[in-house]
């Protein structure tokens, strides 16, 4: 019997009981989550369906890190030690900005979106998984590895790895970790901030597994205990229909099109909520007025010692 | 995609299907309450903080509420145990169909078609007892 290598599926039954967990000892008031049914059986069911969704593409995306490869700057050996460390944050750099890239321009956005359309942030949030990521192509952004010379299924390896430690993290259960912890990981409490929709918190940390991505490049916001996380979208879905769910920005991005053929580029590859007359909603837009409120609130007034 | 594959598919099926049986189960008669205006006003501030409130009418299930500000009609429905929020233009939310207790108001999204909202009489009655216009 040949033992599966994908830390994935190796996770799987891990995924499974960690969520019976959650539910059941949320349910008792033992630790913090919220899950509704309706929410719950869309994020299983993303997550179900996108383990199938990958596979018309797997094929010209494995093709392509294979040419790559060939083609190798250098020759990575498997079979060492400091191979597997260099991989590991050139993959977790790779995942930053494939991560930016998926919420900063609209077309991988509408891949992404789908991932942070719940309104509730627990276990199973994790594992609404994309069904348009292998169309998006944004696994393009891998090859560059395989072109160094890392070979494809340490990549492929890597990849795994990264997905399986942000499954833990999207948790209300788990307060903070230990300061090191929080400076140099992507924690609950760091995604938790990634998955808000509060202005002060939108695009903020887009880290796989090092939050010093974020840091470096400045993207940072720590959770503020004055300012709970709302999570969802900017304008939330009205529907659980699965395919309204998976497909909406796509859908939405080719109306805007068709609607408005000249400004394609600008509907394509503009941020989230760009329009031609700026009338829509972007990040920028909305922490700029955020800002404005902030500013306009009048200084609280300082009391003088009698 | 070989017969190993297939069972896999057909035991994650069976997981999902188990684990959102178990949050029914677990979340049984925790229904979100019904809104009442401190808790839309409250949403509505959230959601819409440059507006300003005119009036705000409540569905009668307590699942959404419409506000007037100005030109703008502020929506709200409830979207499992959470909200949906919208500004629609104030003439065409008036405008909207009303049948059978339920005003369908159009958003024209394809993430949030339309908000379907319990509500008597439609367009809303003001204060006064006439029709809002």
């Amino acid at each position: 019997m040949k033992i599966p290598t994908d830390p994935v599926t190796l996770a799987t039954p891990f995924f499974i009981l960690s969520v019976i967990l959650e539910i059941v000892l949320a349910r008792f008031g033992k630790l913090k989550a919220r899950y509704e049914t309706k929410d719950t059986a869309v994020s299983l069911s993303m997550g179900l369906v996108s383990t199938l969704s990958g596979l018309p593409i797997a094929g010209l995306s494995f093709a392509a890190a294979i040419w790559c490869y060939h083609h190798r700057l250098f020759t990575i050996p498997m079979t060492a030690v400091w191979a597997w460390v260099l991989v590991f944050f050139a993959e977790d750099l790779t995942y930053y900005w494939f991560h930016r890239l998926s919420h900063e321009r609209r077309a991988w956005w509408a891949a992404h979106v789908n991932h942070h359309s719940s309104q509730h942030y627990n276990l199973s949030t994790a594992l609404r998984q994309t069904w348009t990521g292998g169309v998006a192509g944004t696994w393009a952004l891998w090859l560059p590895l395989s072109l160094l010379g890392f070979p494809p299924a340490m990549v492929a390896i890597e990849k795994g790895v990264s997905l399986v430690y942000q499954y833990w993290i999207h948790t209300e259960a788990i307060g903070r970790m230990p300061r090191w912890f929080e400076a140099v990981f992507n924690t609950p409490s760091h995604h938790r901030v990634h998955h808000a929709r509060n202005p002060r918190y939108l695009d903020k940390n887009y880290a796989g597994i090092l939050i010093v991505w974020d840091r470096l490049f400045g993207t940072f916001q720590p959770e503020l205990d004055e300012e709970a996380p709302r999570y969802g979208l900017v304008h939330n879905l009205g529907t659980f229909n699965l395919l309204r769910v998976a497909f909406h920005e796509w859908i939405g991005i080719a109306q805007d099109i068709v609607r408005e053929p000249r400004h394609t580029l600008g509907w394509l590859f503009g941020p989230p909520g760009w329009s031609p007359d700026g009338s829509r909603d972007t990040s920028a837009t909305l922490k700029t007025a955020w800002l404005a409120r902030q500013e306009a609130k009048p200084a609280p007034v300082k009391r003088e010692a009698a | 995609m070989n017969i190993g594959n297939l069972i896999q598919l057909a035991v994650s099926a069976v997981a999902v299907a188990l684990l959102v049986g178990m949050a029914a189960l677990m979340t049984r008669g925790r229904a979100a309450p019904p809104l009442d205006e401190a808790a839309a006003r409250r949403l509505l501030a959230e959601e819409f903080p440059d507006d300003r409130l005119e009036s705000l009418w409540l569905a009668a299930d307590g699942r959404g509420g419409v506000a007037r500000a100005g030109k703008w009609a502020l929506v709200l429905m409830r979207i499992g145990d959470g909200y949906l929020a919208r500004r629609v233009v104030w003439r065409e939310a008036q405008a909207a169909q009303s049948r059978g207790g339920r005003v369908t108001i159009a958003l024209r999204e394809p993430g949030a078609p339309r908000a379907v909202l319990a509500f008597a009489a439609w367009p809303p009655p003001t204060a006064k007892g006439e029709a809002a216009t």
